[in-house]
């Protein structure tokens, strides 16, 4: 190699093409990804996470969460993502487009959280995440400075964010454990993970061969939202009327969305609500 | 060992620059390595440290890898990524100071991004741990260090240029590059949504194929024909293997993202991508093979390195398959192919340049063989434990995970004990290390002329063969 000219042109080009291609080149795809407007609920999805979920994803982030838990249900045919209850589906690009900071994460050596609002059989609540955080388990240390010891005044009452310890973590008389605002924020954001409401392009393809695996994307253009019964009757429309009968992974995403409608009421689907949980 | 070095002008007066450098890579990777214990003991023991919020084992993990990556990684691959230039040639390294300058601005950088990944503003990037305002900063520092690289690249007294030049080259040209590129698209005019996992994930793969094996490959290339004293074999594929890495690095960006929620084709051009450079591995294994018979510590250093590239290139084009990944995605498999190429591969290419190097850039013999050869014992023990622990941990982590029965308290009780060993590891690499440094230091010190202070007290063997 003689000519420097030729050596960093060379350089240059090389960068340039793996940067347009990959970079630009997504961008171009997904730049301008748009919100998924529902016709039936009249509300587009997803939905803005709220100010203390936002808060808590910065929580998230800073305490270095994505180290051990991801947030990415993978394409069916991928290990046990959805075997496990972690989604109905798997997670696409649109679900992440309101996120400020969206935590895909590389590791698993905890689960995956992308649904965990809504996760089956059962999803946990605020307590529950709350003292998952102050005890932690066999596999998760414990954060105990994201909440403070408080003294009770005589004959005072708990406050109601105290935690409801039981066994060894038990505080002491007079003494309450309530969480800080960061736990709250984060719990916040845990509570706002789901992934419940099924765009079109989150439906795998299947070819057309039996009668339960017939609904090809186009057949689902409005796509089903897993809610309580209200909307249930104007999802079920749309849905293959073969699929509630199966309820097992195999059927397409929206069915199974549907025929499981309300299994923990302590969790609403719609993630704009859940902002409020303690 | 080397008894004496070689000692030539051009070494001599571009001394103060390098040492500068290398005392301070040395320095973080032993910071590194105690980081990277506390880590690896927070693994499989949750509760340690639990109370300490700096500390959070999320915290301990970016720590350690920056500490790694910026501090050891770029600070001893500039170092001799300028020496091979300055020696190539022909001429010591002109505008020093800009080094030196850039040199403490960098580590003044990396010290910022410590500080400030304990305190919770990591990006929560893959390699890109560093909080947004220590960018800028390390964008600069590294522009300035590059300079004399540069400067002695385009004031070379042959205008043919060698394999080990166009590698130290394009590691100093591209990393400001990349680096300014993940700064505006991740943080100053950030992207929406899964494009920032993709933008990050194609700046965590350029800084390895652009800018880190770059480094380490500029010193292989420059040690090896100087240990065996023999033209490199194959020579004229060098340039192919050259290009093929520069051009084909950048596009396995998507190799983390199968299965996610990405445009199917990201991934797919990675695993092309990652095959196709395996013919960038075999170039580089057929010019490299004299390593293998090579005498002396820093050809065993490389040739070390050597088996490790190549395995651990085998590793990125099988596991990018769907089939493979199936089983290693998201599992303590990544930590150990990473530790493979950071560590097996990168760092013990630039351990063996550190052991050339050193003598003939300060004109004294290392202090003591026998740390030396500690320290090459204790690298290739630790590396291979390492590796292999992680590894059997990630498939019984694996079984675990794809059994979806299997509780995640399961999994880890299960994989504890491969993980437990892995501490071991991580302990044996850092007492290699620290061998290192206690080396360094005290032959550094018979330069500098000043006695090292009473507090260090070489061993007694060494200490008689000293007088």
């Amino acid at each position: 190699m003689k000519s420097n000219l030729i050596f960093f042109i060379g350089l240059f080009a090389a960068l340039g093409i793996s940067w347009a291609g990959i970079v630009l080149g997504s961008n171009a795809q997904l730049g301008s990804l748009a919100p998924f407007y529902d016709e039936t609920d009249g509300a587009t999805y997803p939905q803005w996470m709220s100010g203390s979920a936002a808060q808590g994803q910065l929580v998230y982030r800073d305490l270095g969460c994505y180290a051990c838990h991801t947030q990415q249900v993978r394409r069916p045919g991928f290990g046990s993502d959805q075997q496990r209850g972690w989604g109905d589906r798997q997670s696409v690009a649109r679900d992440y487009i309101y996120q400020p900071a969206p935590q895909l994460g590389w590791s698993r050596v905890g689960p995956d959280l992308a649904n965990l609002a809504d996760r089956k059989p059962s999803a946990p609540d605020s307590e529950d995440l709350l003292r998952m955080l102050y005890s932690g388990s066999a596999g998760m240390p414990p954060y105990r400075f994201l909440f403070v010891e408080r003294r009770l005044g005589a004959g005072a009452q708990p406050s109601q964010a105290a935690l409801k310890l039981t066994g060894s973590l038990e505080p002491k008389a007079g003494l309450e454990i309530v969480p800080t605002p960061r736990a709250e924020a984060l719990v916040a954001y845990l509570l706002s993970l789901t992934t419940s409401y099924t765009y079109p392009e989150a439906v795998p393809f299947k070819p057309a061969k039996s009668e339960g695996a017939a609904a090809a994307p186009s057949s689902t253009a409005a796509p089903v939202r897993a809610t309580p019964a209200p909307a249930a009757p104007a999802a079920a429309g749309t849905t293959p009327p073969a699929a509630p009968a199966t309820g097992v992974s195999p059927a397409p995403a929206s069915a199974k969305a549907a025929a499981a409608p309300t299994p923990s009421p302590t969790v609403t689907a719609t993630p704009g609500s859940t902002g409020g949980a303690k | 060992m080397t008894t004496r070095g070689e000692y030539s002008p051009v070494d001599g007066a571009s001394r103060w620059p390098l040492l500068l450098l290398l005392v301070k890579g040395i320095g973080w990777l032993v910071v590194a390595g105690i980081l990277a214990l506390v880590a690896s003991i927070q693994l499989h023991t949750p509760g340690f440290m639990a109370g300490c919020p700096l500390l959070t084992y999320g915290r301990t993990v970016v720590l350690a890898e920056t500490a790694f990556v910026y501090g050891w990684l770029g600070n001893a691959g500039l170092a001799l990524a300028l020496w091979a230039l300055g020696r190539l040639a022909g001429e010591p390294l002109r505008a020093q100071n800009w080094a030196i300058g850039g040199a403490i601005f960098w580590n003044l950088a990396v010290f910022g991004a410590l500080v400030g990944v304990a305190l919770g503003d990591a990006t929560g990037f893959e390699l890109l741990g560093l909080p947004r305002y220590v960018q800028l900063m390390m964008f600069f520092s590294y522009s300035a260090v590059a300079v004399p690289g540069l400067l002695a690249w385009n004031g070379r007294l042959r205008r043919v240029s060698f394999a080990s030049q166009w590698y130290a080259a394009a590691a100093l040209f591209l990393f400001p590059w990349i680096l300014s590129i993940a700064h505006v698209m991740l943080f100053a005019a950030p992207v929406h949504g899964v494009l920032q996992p993709i933008v990050a994930g194609w700046y965590a793969q350029s800084a390895w194929t652009l800018w880190l094996a770059p480094l380490a490959l500029s010193v292989a290339y420059y040690v090896v024909p100087k240990v065996t004293g023999r033209v490199l074999p194959s020579y004229e594929f060098a340039a192919l293997g050259f290009w093929c890495l520069i051009f084909i690095g950048g596009l396995t960006g998507g190799r983390h993202l199968l299965g996610g929620p990405v445009p199917a084709w990201i991934p797919s051009v990675a695993v092309v991508s990652c095959a196709l450079l395996l013919f960038h591995t075999f170039i580089v294994i057929l010019n490299l093979r004299g390593a293998f018979t090579g005498e002396g510590i820093a050809v065993k250093f490389i040739a070390f390195g050597l088996a490790a590239y190549a395995v651990g290139a085998v590793g990125d084009a099988l596991t990018s398959l769907h089939g493979i990944a199936t089983y290693t995605q998201f599992t303590h498999f990544d930590e150990a192919q990473r530790q493979l190429a950071l560590y097996g591969a990168a760092s013990t290419f630039l351990f063996g340049g550190i052991y050339y190097a050193l003598p003939r850039i300060t004109g004294k013999a290392w202090f003591s063989p026998g740390l030396v050869r500690a320290h090459l014992v204790l690298s290739i023990c630790g590396i291979l434990l390492l590796v292999g622990s992680l590894t059997v941990a990630s498939v019984t982590q694996s079984q675990g995970i794809l059994d979806s029965k299997v509780s995640f308290q399961e999994i880890a009780h299960n994989s504890r004990p491969w993980l437990m060993s892995a501490t071991f590891a991580q302990t044996v690499l850092l007492l290699g290390n620290i061998a290192l440094l206690a080396n360094f230091y005290a032959t550094a010190c018979e330069i500098l002329k000043i006695s090292a202070p009473a507090a260090f007290n070489p061993p007694p063997a060494v200490e008689t063969r000293a007088s």
